[in-house]
């Protein structure tokens, strides 16, 4: 039996495959997110490698902004749940999960039994999201990936004050117009980043484990300027990306193991 | 069932379209006055035969305000002060405002040169509110605000119309706390937005009319079945749940508002007014024994306790923060009562929300999120 997870975010669109042991069968991500043939792309790759075809699966659960627009799914359920089913799946044990994602950032609190307890996400502004890196990596003129390369070759700490993006814009204008390295401005931007998600996490609390999903996850300068500044060390989940359509294929598991029961 | 939902069409139908209704009532001959937020002596202007009509603001995008009030100002008022200097409230013969936060005190200078078509009648309310005292020049403000409501209305206030006026007002909200509690009766007809729709008629009704309305809805509700929801029960804290489309996403969510802690709900008609004492002395001591609202100074925050109580007599399954941006007052007040609820284990969501609003898929997404975490 397969069941499908899909995550349908602002940037990006994922897709995992499982069995009805949990095994991860399949999964696929495309930097290409709502409103595009991200999903289809997505969900295409994951059948492909799997080999089976669509009407094979039992139970389809879509997660992610996308999610209330996408009509090929049994059932929609929120990113925080899947986050939270993802990494309690993934990381047993875990109790606070940082999520950046293109758009925006959310903290999620696990119970003992990892289920969700408590959850904040930023407001509705770039700061502290994946778009905030999008925008210092084109002023820096390198690709987002490259990012952390630059910054991991940092020499001076340069403090990025402004929290809105488009005036963290200018300030970095300013900077590299100063004199700044490139891989200053890159390490600040980090720091800039896990500055205003820290302050978002301390709002619920953070207790270990601390496990970290979404795509920013992928950017190990980014982890470790976060898990300095929470005091915490940070596991990051293996294939960050699809953590969230991981969860919102074991939560289609559930439901159609609910469905048989009833 | 049938006659229930015609009941509840029609109030909302004044909620979803309150110009129609003021126009209404200035059709009847009646002059209306327009209540600035929040807390305004309406039995004065009801007294002066005319009727108090609620300026809790709208989705109107903000171009003429903003030479008077920067973006960081709360939403409602920029949106009053907009329509204002717009003509939209050009149908009102007078307008009360009272002096609750930094904001409210310059929009009563802004309001004078802003829009001076509409006249204009400040109320100041006392900081300490329990001292003697401070019962003595509530009453003193009240009669000033009668005099120059006198003007307005070419009548003379007695103590027996003032009498009449607060007897309508003490029965309508005895009412409103009546039908609040219903909601539990009927969690799907009464759902987030009908219930918000039933009770913001009330503030473009003549307010005798709107507690009679109320009443046969009231008795519908009590000879209907009792309705079996399973979905989840909130209390929301905050100044008021709009936009409306917020509302969608609770009910979208099967999340029910089983009590409020809001000011333009709740909070106006929660308080019991005293029997004994002159009306102004009854009105003042509405104010004065008022508890738990961040916009009535307490030294002791009464505020978490008061939502505690609330989540566990209406049996909710946690608090929803509708913090509307900026509200000064209420922003004080939240980490006070957020360490409060976070002790008594009370699940709570808090939304940043304001009036108008480009999107509201992040907040539908915290609503969800939130029915999930509590399902």
């Amino acid at each position: 039996m397969f069941f499908l997870g899909i995550d349908i975010g602002s940037s990006s669109s994922k897709a995992v495959l499982i069995d009805e042991n949990k095994n991860i069968l399949a999964s696929a991500a495309r930097n290409i997110g709502t409103g595009t043939n991200g999903p289809s792309i997505v969900v295409q790759e994951v059948l492909e490698a799997a080999g089976i075809a669509r009407d094979q699966i039992q139970f389809t659960v879509v997660t992610g902004y996308g999610r209330v627009n996408y009509t090929q799914a049994d059932k929609q359920i929120t990113e925080i749940s899947c986050h939270g089913k993802g990494i309690a799946h993934l990381i047993p044990g875990a109790r606070t999960i940082i999520d950046i994602g293109g758009q925006d950032a959310k903290v999620i609190k696990l119970s003992q039994d990892g289920t969700v307890e408590n959850f904040v996400m930023n407001e509705k502004c770039a700061a502290g999201t994946g778009r905030f890196l999008e925008v210092m990596a084109r002023i820096l003129n390198c690709n987002i990936n490259e990012l952390s390369d630059l910054s991991l070759k940092s020499k001076h700490d340069i403090i990025i004050s402004n929290t809105c993006t488009v005036f963290a814009e200018s300030e970095v204008i300013s900077q590299l117009a100063g004199g700044a390295s490139k891989e200053d401005v890159a390490k600040g931007a980090d720091n800039a980043i896990a500055s205003r998600v820290a302050g978002l996490a301390r709002r619920i609390g953070i207790v270990p484990i601390v496990a970290m999903s979404g795509g920013v996850a992928m950017n190990p300068s980014v982890v470790a300027s976060l898990s300095r500044e929470i005091g915490e060390e940070i596991t990051v989940a293996p294939h960050p990306q699809t953590v969230g359509a991981l969860g919102a294929a074991l939560f289609a598991l559930e439901a159609y193991q609910k469905k048989e029961k009833n | 069932m049938a006659d229930l939902k015609n009941m509840i069409a029609q109030l909302e139908q004044v909620a979803l379209e309150p110009a129609k209704a003021v126009a209404g009532i200035k059709s009847e001959g009646k002059k209306v006055v327009g209540m600035f937020p929040l807390y305004l002596p309406e039995e004065i202007v009801y007294a002066a035969g005319m009727i108090p009509v609620g300026m809790w603001g709208g989705q109107t995008e903000i171009k003429l305000a903003d030479r008077y009030l920067q973006s960081f100002c709360c939403s409602i008022i920029r949106a009053d002060l907009e329509m204002g200097m717009r003509g939209t409230y050009n149908m009102l013969d007078g307008v009360i405002m009272a002096t609750y936060c930094d904001t409210l005190k310059c929009v009563c200078e802004d309001w004078k040169v802003a829009v001076p078509q509409i006249p204009f009648i400040p109320m100041v309310y006392p900081q300490n509110r329990n001292i003697q005292p401070a019962i003595e020049y509530m009453k003193a403000e009240f009669s000033r605000v009668q005099a120059e409501l006198e003007k307005i209305a070419g009548t003379t206030v007695t103590e027996e119309k003032l009498e009449a006026a607060w007897e309508v007002y003490e029965a309508y909200r005895a009412a409103c706390r009546k039908f609040v509690k219903l909601v539990e009766k009927m969690p799907k007809t009464l759902n987030a937005k009908t219930r918000h729709l039933i009770l913001k008629a009330s503030w473009f009704m003549d307010k005798k009319v709107y507690t009679e309305k109320l009443n046969a809805i009231m008795e519908a509700i009590e000879a209907a079945p009792a309705e079996e929801f399973n979905g989840t029960k909130v209390v929301v804290e905050g100044i008021m749940t709009e936009p409306l489309a917020l509302l969608d996403a609770f009910v979208e969510n099967n999340v029910c508002i089983i009590a409020d802690d809001l000011a333009h709900e709740s909070r106006q008609f929660r308080t019991v007014g005293r029997t004994e004492g002159t009306v102004y002395e009854r009105m003042a001591y509405r104010i004065a024994d008022a508890k738990g609202d961040a916009l009535l100074y307490e030294e002791m925050k009464t505020k978490g306790q008061f939502l505690i109580d609330l989540v566990k007599d209406s049996k909710a399954d946690g608090v929803v923060v509708c913090m509307m941006k900026f509200c000064d007052p209420e922003e004080y007040d939240y980490p006070i009562f957020k360490v409060e609820l976070e002790e008594a284990k009370v699940p709570m969501l808090y939304m940043e929300i304001e009036q108008k609003m480009d999107s509201v898929e992040p907040l539908k997404t915290r609503i969800q999120s939130f029915a999930e975490m509590l399902s």
